[in-house]
């Protein structure tokens, strides 16, 4: 281990690479030393890691306070401005851990849909499928058991616009990968028509779905935002100032497009981030 | 019945009764003609996310590579026919190289058709057809050296020959096109990183697994009332997922490191490499306890006594009788830990120690299926390497203290 690197790492997921790497990439040409700890892990093992001070920072999701404090019925959750501002006044309190400037955009749990799927408005939202689902359409939910059973998740959605999916609705997968709910959706494996999936998912276009809009706001913010440790940003204050305008430029479309590079056309999620960060010159 | 007008045929004159002298051959060509017949060759998919269609091999590839197929595999199941003799199993052996190199060959052709003028994001992809007629002539490659009992040299000249082959078609650029090769070339960097790590991660496992377990395995022999709580340990942590001992491991392993800063330098921490070491060493004790074990309980202990009564030693005995005598059964099971570590290996990814894992972890999130192959047909690769050589030692070794 190089002395006094800046250890950056990421969950095991594609946009756990992509952001690991935009973050390793940007302290790197500040001319801070940084050993690279990219895709390190599942959620679990990333945050460990993090709070036993094996690594310095990561890319993590305001909305994962919920499950971090144990406060998964909490509100404040559901908006972006406070959950941030929950989730950094908790860890900077009780792990002395700082979260930097999120990114506009929400990589929640959505409800993504087959375009075949008749009766629905050109601008698809989930008032859209109670309407659906009370007319007595066909539909069949592929989704993990967390999103079935997790209080936040499906059952917040049914609650807010008032539908309820049957057992015979539902396809659930004991695992929680959003490629196999959204591959059973796209080939329509056993008659499933829609799938559970995450806002900045790539995939959706190139596999035919679209994600039905949230628009009375029913699920948890999950907006990505790089977290590190307080004693790090001590040593390299400029690091938070480096970070700001990468995670700024970072919208929901701008996500699911650069995810998409990686996940449908295959490309490297390392070179993926530095071309980013080049096309919009934030990088030499 | 037959009219008495009727004459009978063979009667008198005996023609030579065909009959099949290489039944495994026979299947396996047999296997192979019916997997050809209804099963893709190669799959096409629109993009890297969507399932395949299935293409035939005589509709993808060059129909040259249909006809020079078909023609060596009916040569492979002519030599079935023909009474058994060594030059026949080498020649066998040898078509089935040939016949191996050719599928391989031919699905990438099939790809480089199928691409040429194609949107950049299809993916063609190996298909069912392809696996199932590569094995069926690797197998009968084994068949063939097996039945002829080749030795180490015609085994390895076969495996360097197929080797070679493959890597000249390879550098040729033949297999580009696959969707395999470009995941390879997107991660062509970090591959040989990757495939050394995870070598080096079940070399570094086994060391300290066999120093732990052999012990504990003789201890557990001359001790039998122990062997219940051992074993009992052994099973326990077998049967902990990987991933829950790495969650167990990084706030002890991170104390230990900030506590000694020698071990921290020398890359001890709650990530990477040291939880994955543990983690396999854990996981491979079990089967070095059992066939220590095995092995040494086994030595006929007419044997011992007869050694004790020439007035060996206790050590004596145990250095020229018991452990030679054990030798092909703690062989065998250090090759059976060697396998099963180049497989578990793939889990140290989830706690950053890298190795193919890396491949089949990002693979399967992204729903890639040739990117798990990425990570996962290399370590096959490794398994069967490991097997192979650890089974040409014991031949060896065995041979030796026999005579």
């Amino acid at each position: 281990m190089a002395a006094g690197a800046v250890v950056v790492a990421s969950k095991i997921d594609t946009e756990g690479a992509l952001l690991g790497n935009m973050i390793a990439e940007m302290i790197a040409a500040r001319g801070v030393a940084v050993e690279r700890r990219i895709q390190l892990g599942p959620t679990n093992i990333v945050r460990a890691a993090l709070l036993a001070g094996q690594i310095d920072l990561y890319p993590e999701y305001t909305g994962n306070g919920a499950i971090f404090f144990h406060r998964e019925s909490d509100p404040v959750w559901k908006n972006a401005a406070q959950g941030y501002a929950e989730v950094k006044r908790l860890d900077a309190a009780e792990n002395r851990l700082a979260w930097l400037s999120p990114a506009p955009a929400n990589n929640t749990w959505v409800i993504a849909i087959r375009g075949d799927l008749a009766g629905f408005a050109e601008r698809k939202c989930l008032d859209d499928l109670a309407a659906y689902l009370a007319e007595g359409g066909r539909f069949k939910l592929a989704a993990s058991a967390e999103f079935v059973e997790s209080p936040s998740a499906l059952p917040a959605f049914e609650k807010t616009y008032g539908f309820h999916l049957k057992a015979q609705q539902l396809l659930t997968l004991s695992g929680g990968n959003t490629a196999a709910t959204l591959r059973a959706a796209a080939e329509g494996i056993s008659g499933v028509n829609a799938a559970m999936a995450y806002g900045t998912d790539g995939e959706l276009a190139a596999l035919g779905l679209s994600a039905l809009c949230d628009d009375k706001g029913a699920q948890i913010v999950y907006a990505p935002a790089p977290v590190a440790r307080q004693a790090v940003l001590d040593q390299h204050p400029e690091i938070a100032a480096v970070l700001e305008p990468v995670f700024a430029s970072l919208s929901l479309e701008t996500l699911q497009a650069l995810n998409a590079r990686i996940a449908v056309a295959g490309e490297d999620a390392g070179a993926v981030a530095a071309d980013y960060l080049k096309s919009k010159r934030l990088l030499p | 019945m037959s009219g008495p007008a009727m004459p009978a045929i063979g009667a008198g004159t005996r023609f030579p009764a065909i009959q099949v002298h290489n039944h495994v051959l026979s299947v396996l060509v047999v296997v192979a003609a019916v997997a050809v017949a209804t099963l893709g060759f190669v799959t096409v998919a629109p993009n890297r996310l969507i399932s395949g269609r299935p293409v035939a091999l005589w509709l993808a590839a060059d129909p040259r590579f249909g006809v020079a197929i078909a023609l060596f595999g009916a040569l492979l199941l002519a030599t079935a026919f023909v009474p058994p003799r060594r030059e026949l199993h080498f020649a066998a052996a040898a078509i089935a190289a040939v016949l191996f190199l050719l599928v391989l060959a031919a699905a990438g052709q099939s790809a480089g058709a199928l691409m040429t003028s194609a949107s950049p994001a299809r993916r063609v992809s190996l298909g069912a057809g392809f696996w199932v007629l590569l094995g069926a002539s690797g197998l009968a490659v084994l068949d063939g050296l097996q039945r002829a009992r080749a030795g180490i040299v015609s085994q390895l000249a076969v495996a360097v020959a197929i080797t070679v082959g493959f890597a000249a078609m390879a550098e040729a650029g033949l297999f580009d096109a696959l969707s395999l090769a470009r995941e390879y070339h997107t991660r062509q960097d970090l591959f040989a990183g990757a495939l050394i790590r995870h070598t080096v991660l079940v070399a570094a496992a086994i060391g300290p697994a066999v120093l732990i377990g052999f012990p504990l395995g003789v201890a557990a022999v001359r001790r039998p009332g122990w062997q219940g709580s051992v074993f009992a340990v052994l099973n326990l942590l077998q049967t902990v997922p990987s991933i829950a001992l790495f969650g167990l491991l990084i706030v002890p392993l991170a104390a230990v490191a900030t506590s000694v800063p020698s071990l921290a330098r020398l890359g001890v921490g709650g990530i990477g490499m040291a939880p994955a070491l543990i983690a396999l060493v854990l996981y491979a004790l079990l089967p070095v306890v059992r066939s220590t074990v095995a092995g040494i309980g086994g030595v006929d202990s007419a044997v011992v006594d007869a050694a004790r009564g020439m007035g060996m030693t206790r050590r004596q005995r145990f250095w020229r009788v018991e452990l030679p005598l054990a030798a092909p059964v703690l062989l065998a099971g250090l090759r059976i830990v060697t396998v099963q570590a180049i497989g578990l290996a793939v889990v140290a990814a989830l706690i950053g120690a890298g190795g193919l894992g890396t491949f089949v972890f990002e693979g399967l999130g992204q729903y890639a299926a040739d990117l798990v192959l990425l990570g996962a047909l290399p370590a096959i690769g490794l398994a069967l390497a490991a097997d192979f050589l650890l089974q040409n030692t014991t031949a060896l070794l065995c041979r030796r203290t026999a005579r």
